[in-house]
């Protein structure tokens, strides 16, 4: 789900990228967020909450609520909704709290 | 809100609520706790929360054996539902400079003697503790398996609940406006909801003692110092020790909900009792702690804030009656250890005020040691 056409804006693809997320590769342009390509790819459930482990989706997508948070390129607690994709980019689920490198 | 009471307590930090609870449980009755704000709203409830028993001065060694121990039993003495989190991960206190090296090594001494198992630990077996550590500026620590920390806004809540339970009464939100004298005696406490007659005061205000004390005309031989500290956001338990290092300015800890706690002294500090945050500690803070542990070099900071460290002129608290002024009682002064020392603190004042024989050396701990020029004299304060 992309908006391919702007009444105002000019919306120009930029070239397009592949990442992984949980092994599955994930087809994106390289001007969006992780967060984005998740969800124009139809992924929903971003995180788990850490005391009761129910489902978390995209929520503030400003990098306010935490409810998106992963593990890129071995980094815990990435908010993946204010952080673009690379190609070749690993993204994982993360369980719990996150560990530093 | 009650107009008379046998003994009147000014403060709801953690001071306040075990002088409380060890006065009931020694006997005494009609006892009300007056706090201005919320119990822990001030040092309490802003402290680094460390627990520890490596100190340089035998007395602070003995007082916080005593306070360790009980800490221990807390939950058996206190009956608390929740826990008071008593975390005894250990505690390294980092040596980094050849002073602080000899020193170190006397107060490990000093710590066996009294029957405190601190060892020295060289800067591969610090690292075995704690991995995350960077242990190039290490020359050596020394560490205690039995420290560590402690919830303070929990084992407050558990002091404070046990009091209530044995009679005890708290009036919370009520500012103390006066203090009232008859014939060179305690006679009653001013509030802003009323006037309360006693002939007992104690003064366990913490960083506002001094404050309390001139309502009275008692003028104290105590300052308040600004500290500031800061929390990150949680991440899987890595830090299980408490470190701490007065020559790199630092202490840092691990809560068991996973923020890391740490804080350091700043020069230039404001000693008018304002505990707004101070920007350029957080620059600091970042500096020193990623230098020793690198890896938290991407954890976000969540927040900061300050609170006071009551200094006294020896870093040792002041448990006394103030001699001018009979039925005035002072437990201050703690210097940025009355936290874990609490357990001590609520005993010794218990028995001062009630008359008991002594189970710690309070005495020393008098004003006396002002005049006399006994000074307790302390080096391991940060």
């Amino acid at each position: 789900m992309r908006i391919s056409e702007h009444p105002i804006l000019d919306l120009k693809r930029s070239s397009p990228v592949k990442f992984t997320f949980d092994g599955t590769e994930i087809s994106a342009f390289d001007n969006e967020t992780i967060a984005v390509a998740l969800h124009a790819a139809g992924i929903r459930t971003l995180s788990h909450s850490v005391n009761k482990h129910r489902p978390r989706g995209l929520y503030c997508a400003i990098g306010n609520c935490s409810s998106c948070v992963m593990i890129v390129d071995g980094e815990a607690n990435v908010k993946t909704c204010i952080t673009l994709v690379q190609d070749g980019m690993v993204v994982e689920s993360q369980k719990g709290k996150g560990n530093l490198q | 809100m009650r107009k008379t009471a046998d003994i009147v307590i000014i403060g709801g930090g953690i001071s306040g609520v075990t002088i409380g609870y060890f006065l009931l449980k020694h006997g005494a009755k009609n006892v009300v706790l007056l706090e201005r704000d919320y119990l822990t709203a001030g040092a309490t409830g802003r402290c680094g929360a460390g627990i520890r028993q490596q100190w340089g001065a035998p007395l602070n060694c003995r007082m916080s054996q005593f306070s360790c121990e009980f800490f221990e039993n807390a939950q058996d003495e206190l009956d608390y539902a929740h826990g008071i989190e008593f975390h005894q991960g250990g505690y390294l206190m980092l040596a980094t400079t050849e002073n602080e090296l000899e020193q170190t090594r006397k107060n490990v001494a000093l710590q066996n003697s009294l029957g405190i198992a601190s060892k020295m630990l060289s800067p591969e077996e610090t690292k075995e503790i704690v991995p995350l550590l960077d242990t190039k500026k290490i020359l050596a620590a020394a560490y205690h398996h039995k420290d560590g920390h402690l919830n303070p806004f929990h084992t407050t809540q558990a002091f404070a609940n046990a009091f209530k339970r044995l009679g005890g009464e708290i009036y919370i939100n009520t500012n103390v406006t006066g203090i009232t004298t008859t014939q060179g005696k305690i006679s009653g406490v001013d509030t802003e909801h009323g006037h309360i007659a006693t002939t007992i005061v104690v003064n366990a205000a913490g960083g506002y003692s001094q404050a309390v004390a001139a309502l009275a005309g008692v003028d104290l031989p105590l300052h308040s110092e600004r500290h500031n500290i800061l929390v990150t956001e949680p991440v899987e338990p890595m830090l299980s020790a408490m470190l701490m290092s007065f020559s790199l300015n630092f202490y840092c800890q691990q809560v068991p909900h996973g923020s890391f706690i740490m804080g350091r002294t700043c020069p230039d500090q404001p000693n008018d009792l304002r505990i707004t945050a101070d920007s350029s500690f957080l620059e600091a803070m970042a500096k020193t702690i990623t230098d020793v542990l690198p890896s938290l070099k991407n954890l976000r900071i969540l927040r900061q804030w300050a609170g006071l460290y009551n200094m006294s002129p020896d870093k040792h608290p002041i448990y006394d009656q103030i001699p001018q002024l009979p039925g005035f009682y002072l437990a201050a002064g703690f210097s940025g250890h009355g936290f874990m020392m609490a357990p001590a603190t609520g005993l010794s004042m218990a028995e001062l005020i009630l008359g008991l024989e002594p189970t710690l050396p309070w005495k020393q701990l008098g004003f006396n040691r002002f005049q006399s020029g006994e000074l307790l004299l302390e080096s391991s304060v940060v």
